[in-house]
C-alpha cells in the first residue's frame, strides 16, 4: 500500500476528467424525494460520502436487477441467436462504503467458482472501485463482527479515508495503483505520520459501538440447529417480502426467464430472485420443500452464516445492515445473530428467550 | 399494566386465544409481537411508533402462524379496516378472531424513530382520520389522543399530477417505477393481496412480466392497484415496505379518490358492506363509453 | 380518410380491438356485410362477454404494439350474460383513470357500446380511434419501455 493524498479541488477536477474522457462515474447521491443511492454523477459536488447508506448495495452495477443474456429470432432458415456483449465501458465508483465494496469480492467466490461468469467478471473488470473510510451509520451496523470494519479497504481499488479538506488516498490493488497512475496529477505523495494516526482515529471510532458476534460458533450452532424451535419463532412476524435480499450487498439469486416480444422473437434474462419467496423452492409437481416462511428464513440464515463459509471461507455478509432497516416487520439480523450466539455459549439457554 | 397488557393477559390465561399479536419494542423501535405466554403480555406496546397493519397476520397465507391457535389481534381503525376487508372477502370468520381495537391520534411515518408526532413525521395517511376509535372491535383500550398533526399532502400531490400533463405524468411514474426490482414486498405485506397464487406468479400463460424492467414494472403496479380498487385500507405498509421508497401510496389514494367519486364508496371497517368491484348499480356513470 | 398514397408514407396505427361476441362481433360484422368503407387499421378479438375482459389483455395489447385499443360491448340491459357490461363498466370506468394517471393518452383508450344492429355505429368508432390515435403518432413511449433497463 502506498499513502497519497487528494485534495478536494484535485477530487472534483478528477470526476471532471473522467466524465469528459467517457467514463461514467456512480457516487452515492441525492435522488429526487432526498434519499441516497448510488447514482451516476456528473459532477463532484453531486456526490453525498458518509450521510445516509445509500438504499442499495453495489450489486446491481455488477449483476444488474435484469440482465438480458441472449436474444432469438426465428425467421428465414431457422433460429437466430443475439448475444450479449461481456465487455463493458469503464465505470469508477466513487464513495463507495466499505461494507458495499468488501461484498462484491465475496461474491466473486460463487461468482467464478463452478463458471466464471462473464457477464459479471465483464463488469468487474471495467469499474474502478475507491471506498470511503465511514463513520458508521446507526446501531445496526455490524461489519466488524464480519471480519470487516469502517476502514476496511477489501474489495476497494483505493482507499480513500476523509481528513479535513483532504483525503488520504491508500492504493490497494494493482488496478488501484494504474488509476492513480492515470490520474496522477490530481494525487500528491502523503507526508507525515500525522496524516496515517489521524485517519486511523476516525474510522476505529466508528467500530466502538459494534456489537461483538462470534460468527465461527454462529456457525458451529447452525450445523446442528436446522431443527432448532427458534425458526419458528423468529419467522412469525416476517412477510416474505423479500425487502432485506433486494438491499442486501451480497445476496445474488436470480431467475431466469425466457420473454418473447410477439410471436418470432424474445429474450432470455435473468432477474433478481429471493429465497424469501414462497415460490422460490415451488417444484413442477407443485411441492414445496421450504413450506413455510420459518423454513425460508432460516434457510437466509444458514446460506450467510454457515452454507457459504462452509464452501468458499467467507460469511456471506458484510454486516452492513440494511435488512434489518429495511425489514418492515422488525425482524432484525443482527439481534437473530446476538440469539444464536447465547444458544451456542456452553451452559446457555435451552429456549430461545423471544 | 396498561389496559392492553392486562386485557392480553386475561385472554391468554383464559385460553380464550393462543396469541395475542400487537406491538414490542425492538431493536429498531416498535414491531409486531406475538405474545403466547400470559406472564409475558407485559411485552405489548402502543405508542406513536406502532404504524406497522397487524392485520396482514390473520391471513390465511401465514400457515406458520396457525399452529399457535386462535389470535387475538390489536388494531388501529386503519388496521380494522383491512381485517374488515378479509372478512368481507371470506378469508377468515369474524367469530375466528378476537379484536381488541386501540384508541389512536396518528403515527410516526417510520416506527424506528423516536421524534415526536408532527406535520412532517407522521405518516401520510393519518392527517383527517376519522377512524380514530376502530368500530369493529371487540374491546376498545387506550384513551383518545388529539388528532393527528398535518394536512392532507396525498390529495395535494394527487391533484398536482391530475393537473399536469400526460406526458409529465408519464415521466414522473417511470422515473418512480424505474427503481422498482419486483421483490414483491408490497404485495407480501398486504393484507388485501392474500391470493393463493398471484397473477404475476402465473406463467401459462404469463400475463405479467416478471423482468424488472419499466414495461414489466408498469404492467405489475397497474395490475396490482386495479386489484385494491375498492378493497385498499389505506395502511401504507405498501409504500413502508418498499425498500426503493415507490410512493406506493400516491397510486392507491389515487383510485380510492375515483372509487369514493364514481360508486360513492370509501372502503370502512364493516364487513357486511360490499366491495364495489363485484358488484355493480344500474345508474353507474359511463359518459366515457362512446 | 387518408388516400391510399397518403397511406403508404405516413404513420398508420395499430389498433386492437377486444368486443363481444354477441352484439359488437355481430355489429361489426353487419358493418361488413353492408361493405361499409371504415379505416382497415383495426384488429378485432372476439370474447364472449365484455365482462370477460380483464383490463390486462388492454396492457398486454400496448406491450405488444398496439397504438390505441377499443372496447366495446353491448348497451346496458342488453347484455347476453344479463350483468357482464355492468361489471366491465365499473371495471372499465376505474382502469381508464387509472392509466391516464400514470400519463397515457385518454386518445388511446376507446369504449363503446355497439349493438348487433348499430354496423353504422361500429364503423364510425373505428374511424374516430383511429384517427384520434393517428394524430396522437404511434404509442413510442410504451414499447421503449423495455429497451431502458439492460
Amino acid at each position: 500500500m502506498n499513502a497519497k493524498t487528494i485534495t478536494i479541488a484535485n477530487l472534483t477536477a478528477l470526476v471532471d476528467d473522467l466524465v469528459a474522457s467517457g467514463t461514467c462515474v456512480t457516487a452515492p447521491a441525492r435522488a429526487a424525494g432526498g434519499k441516497v443511492d448510488y447514482r451516476p454523477i456528473t459532477s463532484f459536488p453531486e456526490a453525498a460520502f458518509n450521510t445516509e447508506l445509500p438504499r442499495r448495495s453495489l450489486k446491481e452495477f455488477f449483476l444488474p436487477p435484469t440482465e438480458p443474456l441472449f436474444s432469438w429470432r426465428l425467421g428465414g432458415p431457422g433460429i437466430r441467436i443475439s448475444e450479449v456483449t461481456t465487455s463493458f465501458a469503464p465505470h469508477v465508483i466513487l464513495g463507495a462504503r466499505p461494507c458495499d465494496a468488501a461484498a462484491v469480492e465475496i461474491l466473486d467466490r460463487v461468482m467464478g467458482w463452478d463458471y466464471r461468469d462473464e457477464l459479471w467478471f465483464g463488469r468487474r473488470e471495467a469499474t474502478t472501485i475507491l471506498s470511503v473510510a465511514c463513520p458508521g451509520v446507526d446501531g445496526s451496523c455490524f461489519c466488524t463482527a464480519t471480519g470487516r470494519g469502517p476502514e476496511s479497504s477489501r474489495g476497494s481499488d483505493v482507499m480513500l479515508t476523509p481528513l479535513g479538506d483532504v483525503f488520504l488516498a491508500d492504493v490497494v490493488t494493482p488496478k488501484g495503483e494504474t488509476f492513480v497512475g492515470e490520474n496522477a496529477k490530481r494525487f500528491d505523495d502523503a507526508r507525515g505520520a500525522a496524516v496515517t494516526d489521524g485517519a486511523s482515529r476516525t474510522s476505529n471510532a466508528a467500530a466502538v459501538g459494534q456489537p461483538k458476534l462470534p460468527l465461527p460458533e454462529v456457525q458451529r450452532w447452525l450445523a446442528h440447529g436446522f431443527d432448532h424451535e427458534l425458526w419458528s419463532t423468529i419467522a412469525l412476524a416476517c412477510h416474505g417480502c423479500g425487502a432485506c435480499a433486494s438491499v442486501c450487498p451480497t445476496c445474488h439469486c436470480f431467475d431466469i426467464v425466457d420473454e418473447p416480444e410477439g410471436v418470432l422473437s424474445g429474450t432470455r434474462r435473468r432477474n433478481w430472485d429471493t429465497c424469501q419467496a414462497a415460490r422460490f423452492t415451488v417444484h413442477a409437481s407443485g411441492h414445496n420443500p421450504r413450506a413455510d416462511q420459518a423454513a425460508r428464513l432460516r434457510q437466509r440464515v444458514m446460506h450467510k452464516f454457515w452454507i457459504y463459509p462452509s464452501r468458499f471461507g467467507e460469511v456471506l455478509c458484510t454486516g452492513c445492515g440494511r435488512c434489518a432497516r429495511a425489514c418492515s416487520a422488525g425482524v432484525d439480523l443482527p439481534e437473530v445473530l446476538r440469539t444464536i450466539t447465547a444458544l451456542a455459549a456452553p451452559g446457555g439457554p435451552e429456549e430461545a428467550a423471544v | 399494566m396498561t389496559q392492553l397488557q392486562e386485557l392480553a393477559r386475561t385472554l391468554l390465561s383464559e385460553a380464550a386465544v393462543g396469541v395475542v399479536i400487537g406491538w414490542e419494542e425492538g431493536p429498531r423501535g416498535a414491531r409486531p409481537a406475538f405474545v403466547t405466554d400470559p406472564a409475558r403480555a407485559d411485552r405489548l406496546i402502543f405508542d406513536r411508533r406502532c404504524t406497522a397493519n397487524l392485520a396482514t397476520y390473520l391471513s390465511p397465507r401465514r400457515t406458520h402462524l396457525a399452529p399457535l391457535g386462535k389470535a387475538a389481534v390489536v388494531v388501529k381503525g386503519c388496521d380494522a379496516r383491512a381485517v374488515a376487508g378479509l372478512i368481507r372477502e371470506t378469508q377468515i370468520r369474524r367469530e375466528d378472531v378476537v379484536l381488541i381495537g386501540v384508541r389512536c391520534g396518528g403515527v410516526l411515518a417510520d416506527p424506528a424513530s423516536t421524534a415526536p408526532l408532527t406535520a412532517d413525521t407522521v405518516a401520510d395517511r393519518c392527517p383527517g382520520c376519522q377512524a380514530r376509535e376502530p368500530g369493529l372491535a371487540d374491546h376498545v383500550v387506550g384513551d383518545l389522543p388529539p388528532a393527528p398533526p398535518g394536512e392532507a399532502t396525498r390529495d395535494a400531490l394527487i391533484a398536482r399530477l391530475d393537473a399536469s400533463s400526460p406526458s409529465e405524468r408519464w415521466a414522473f411514474w417511470m422515473r418512480e417505477f424505474s427503481r422498482c426490482v419486483r421483490c414483491n414486498a408490497c404485495r407480501e405485506v398486504c393484507p388485501m393481496c392474500f391470493c393463493e397464487r398471484c397473477v404475476a406468479d402465473k406463467t401459462q400463460p404469463q400475463w405479467l412480466e416478471s423482468s424488472p424492467h419499466p414495461r414489466g414494472n408498469l404492467a405489475w403496479h397497474l395490475t396490482r392497484a386495479l386489484h385494491q380498487a375498492g378493497r385498499c385500507a389505506d395502511c401504507g405498509e405498501c409504500a413502508r415496505a418498499c425498500p426503493a421508497g415507490i410512493p406506493l401510496g400516491l397510486l392507491n389514494r389515487k383510485i380510492a379518490q375515483i372509487v369514493a367519486e364514481r360508486f360513492d364508496y370509501r372502503t370502512g371497517d364493516d364487513p357486511s358492506v360490499p366491495a364495489p368491484i363485484g358488484t355493480y348499480s344500474l345508474s353507474d356513470r359511463q359518459e366515457f363509453i362512446l | 380518410m387518408p388516400t391510399p398514397a397518403e397511406r403508404t408514407l405516413a404513420f398508420e396505427p395499430r389498433m386492437s380491438a377486444f368486443v363481444c361476441n354477441w352484439c359488437t362481433y355481430t355489429g361489426a360484422d353487419l358493418a361488413g356485410t353492408s361493405r361499409l368503407q371504415m379505416a382497415p387499421n383495426v384488429r378485432i378479438i372476439r370474447l364472449p362477454c365484455t365482462g370477460r375482459i380483464d383490463p390486462l389483455f388492454v396492457i398486454k395489447a400496448f406491450e405488444r404494439g398496439a397504438d390505441g385499443v377499443i372496447v366495446s360491448g353491448c348497451h346496458p340491459a342488453d347484455c347476453h350474460y344479463t350483468s357482464g357490461n355492468y361489471h366491465a363498466r365499473r371495471r372499465f370506468a376505474v382502469f381508464k383513470e387509472l392509466v391516464e394517471f400514470v400519463g397515457v393518452a385518454p386518445e388511446r383508450l376507446t369504449f363503446s357500446w355497439v349493438s348487433a344492429s348499430e354496423g353504422q355505429k361500429w364503423r364510425d368508432v373505428v374511424n374516430d380511434a383511429t384517427a384520434r390515435v393517428r394524430r396522437l403518432g404511434p404509442f413510442d413511449a410504451y414499447r421503449a419501455l423495455a429497451g431502458r433497463r439492460g
